[in-house]
């Protein structure tokens, strides 16, 4: 590189990091007046790339985040439905061999974001004006600065059929050990959202984690003893579907969803707690300016209250702006956690501690169930 | 005095200079390496897997650092260590290995017979049925077809419909190790019987004649004639049978109800799940070794059936 394009690149850089602040707060203030600050901002890109997930995840985003972000800018928004895992190598790959990575913002669980911005392939977004304005639930635990926004929360509920459970809602995961259950229960493939729940179910503390977390190995391996499905999002939907299951951990979203769509269905957080987790957006490295620039304000954007405000009530989820309005059937709901009362039931272990151990986790968990 | 133009029409003309294109592109004295030349394409992809490998290779001695999830600078034989200490590892690659003997045994028997009539029968009707039932299945995907399985054997699936018209309550026949054996071998029969069927069509319909004429019954005759020679056939039909299976990803992730997986699941894990390349590419290495020894020793057992090498042992 010569010294004339070295030199040139923080002096565009600052330019461009300028233009954003003033781009955002225009934003903050009406959509109107975000339009005008737009039309003297960088180069548009013909559409910006998002990786999303499918059904009515992407639906939700599409009506909350990316219609609204088209209507203000005119850029049209592709969603990319990889899979959030299958995406993350083509990105790594892209950003070491300096190519161009093949989305601009990534839809992410946090714990992902964080392998890649451990790696160094985020974009910083400290800088984006509308983040004055959140909860820290934004802020990504462990990390400096924003490499990634958090933008909602979820909890890894105990979801069930109510006809199975003719004597009251389960209370525990304990309940899963009930003999009735066996084989009809179901858990993520690799255990996600089930280890922690299990650390205290099995007597242990979440003090112990990650150090000892033989009391969650000891439940699980009593779960296994009740031959649980092992499958993803769309496995449980189709497994409660076919009344292939009666229980089981799964995200909150996936359930009241399944319930919307006729699927006798409700669930509950039980006494030792369920794991809180979040997801967040990110930008990969390797964009042009313009594009890198307009990404930024596409998160920016999601961050805005109307935006929030549409985009999580379709997934049912607590978002990172204060004042959110809950969806009607989730008001006072556990898995829509907004006070810190409701937070002192759920488990949220950092991000950082989750990437670094969650290799062994993965591995002890698939030993337990594949032996 | 010029010739008249119909005695040297103008498409003579231009194969004339076709000819000396072709000529100088490619002169006669280099006409013995054609055949060469013609290996040009599978070499070079073969060199693009050999490189992949060798890529892999380096991979595999590199360890994840979950600081930076960065691959490390140094080489160490700690994934290797792991891949074949750890249970979880060895009972996955212990079923998998069991599950491709399993099918390939299943297979074989069920490819036989089908492969058997297909030849020999006199009905073209039949033999028409036959082949279009075994063409068929190719046109629709493993995914597709593992999920037909998911229709037909699941809880409210139609064989537990059938069962309860009877009054019997619903059976668990999918997600455990029988329903990813009976996925593979419904999955993998079309290819044994491909397999096999070129090796029966070889054995002149004369010497089944000759056995039934010295007095032996059908079973005698299929048991020392028939199948003795189709041993060609039956090799590498075995062979493909147990390597597919060895290798599958699809039936067992979605039949196995994710308690039953294959070493290529476990592998798509460590490379997409936990980002550990290193030793999703051990894995695969040892896979490669694994799957390549076992073929050495049939080979070396049975010989090389009908993929016979010049001089291989028959």
């Amino acid at each position: 590189m010569s010294d004339e394009k070295f030199l040139s690149i923080p002096l565009r850089r600052r330019s461009v990091l300028g233009s954003i602040a003033a781009a955002g707060a225009t934003v903050a203030l009406s959509p109107l007046g975000a339009a005008r600050a737009f039309a003297q901002e960088p180069e548009k890109p013909a559409e910006i790339i998002v990786r999303a997930w499918g059904g009515s995840w992407v639906d939700s985003l599409k009506a909350g985040v990316s219609d609204s972000f088209t209507e203000l800018t005119g850029i049209a928004i592709r969603h990319d439905l990889t899979e959030d895992n299958e995406i993350q190598p083509k990105i790594w790959a892209a950003v070491a061999q300096n190519r161009m990575p093949p989305i601009h913002v990534n839809w992410d669980t946090t714990t992902n974001a964080t392998k890649s911005a451990l790696r160094g392939v985020t974009e910083d977004l400290s800088d984006l004006p509308n983040l004055k304005d959140t909860t820290d639930l934004a802020k990504p635990v462990g990390l400096d600065g924003y490499p990634i926004v958090n933008t909602y929360g979820y909890v890894y509920v105990l979801a069930y059929r109510p006809s199975a459970f003719p004597d009251g809602p389960p209370t525990s995961w304990k309940d899963l050990l009930d003999p009735k259950l066996k084989g009809r229960i179901a858990l993520y493939n690799d255990g996600i959202g089930f280890h922690f729940p299990a650390q205290v179910a099995g007597g242990g503390t979440l003090e112990d984690i990650p150090g000892n977390m033989q009391p969650a190995w000891d439940f699980i391996a009593k779960v296994k003893q009740q031959q649980p499905l092992l499958g993803e999002d769309p496995d449980f939907t189709t497994w409660f579907q076919k009344g292939e299951i009666d229980a089981a951990c799964t995200i909150s979203t996936n359930v009241r969803e399944a319930k919307k769509n006729g699927i006798e269905l409700d669930w509950v957080v039980p006494e030792e707690g369920a794991k809180f987790d979040t997801d967040g957006l990110w930008i990969p490295k390797g964009l042009p300016e313009n594009e890198l620039y307009w990404a930024k304000q596409y998160i920016n954007h999601a961050l805005t209250k109307q935006a929030q405000q549409v985009w999580l009530d379709g997934l049912g989820l607590p978002g990172v702006v204060p004042g959110l309005t809950p969806p009607e059937d989730l008001v006072n709901d556990p898995a829509y956690p907004t006070t810190e009362e409701d937070f002192k039931h759920l488990i949220r272990i950092s991000s950082k501690v989750q990437v670094e151990n969650e290799s062994v986790w993965f591995s002890k968990f698939k030993e337990i169930m594949q032996g | 005095m010029k010739p008249p133009r119909s005695a040297y029409p103008w498409h003579w003309r231009v194969l004339d200079v076709l000819e000396r294109v072709v000529e100088t592109a490619w002169p006669r004295r280099f006409t013995k390496g054609l055949p060469h030349a013609m290996l040009v394409p599978v070499v070079l992809l073969v060199a693009i897997l050999i490189a992949g490998l060798v890529e892999m290779l380096d991979s595999s001695f590199r360890v994840l650092d979950t600081n930076t999830f960065l691959m490390s600078d140094f080489y160490t034989l700690d994934n290797y260590r792991r891949a074949l200490t750890e249970n979880f590892f060895q009972s996955v690659a212990t079923r998998s290995f069991i599950a491709s003997f399993i099918v390939t045994a299943i297979t074989l028997v069920v490819a036989v017979p089908y492969a058997y009539l297909m030849v020999r029968t006199q009905s073209p009707a039949l033999r028409k049925f036959l082949l279009v039932a075994l063409f068929f299945p190719f046109f629709i995907g493993e995914v597709v077809r593992a999920y037909g399985w998911l229709i037909i054997l699941g809880n409210q699936g139609l064989v537990n419909e059938f069962l309860g018209l009877f009054g019997l309550s619903s059976v668990r026949l999918l997600y455990n190790y029988s329903a990813v054996i009976f996925g593979l071998v419904q999955y993998m029969l079309p290819f044994a019987v491909l397999m096999i069927a070129p090796a029966l069509t070889a054995i002149p319909e004369e010497l089944e004649a000759a056995a039934n004429s010295l007095g032996a019954n059908w079973i005698r005759t299929f048991r020392h004639v028939v199948l003795p020679l189709a041993r060609p056939g039956l090799v590498a039909g075995g062979l493909v049978v147990m390597t597919l299976s060895l290798t599958n990803f699809a039936i067992p992730a979605m039949l196995g109800g994710g308690s039953q997986d294959f070493m290529s699941n476990v592998i798509y894990d460590q490379f997409f799940r936990t980002s550990d390349q290193g030793l999703g590419s051990a894995l695969s290495i040892l896979l490669v070794i694994a799957g390549s020894i076992l073929v050495g020793i049939i080979f070396r057992l049975f010989g090389t059936g009908s993929l016979a090498i010049k001089g291989a042992r028959k």
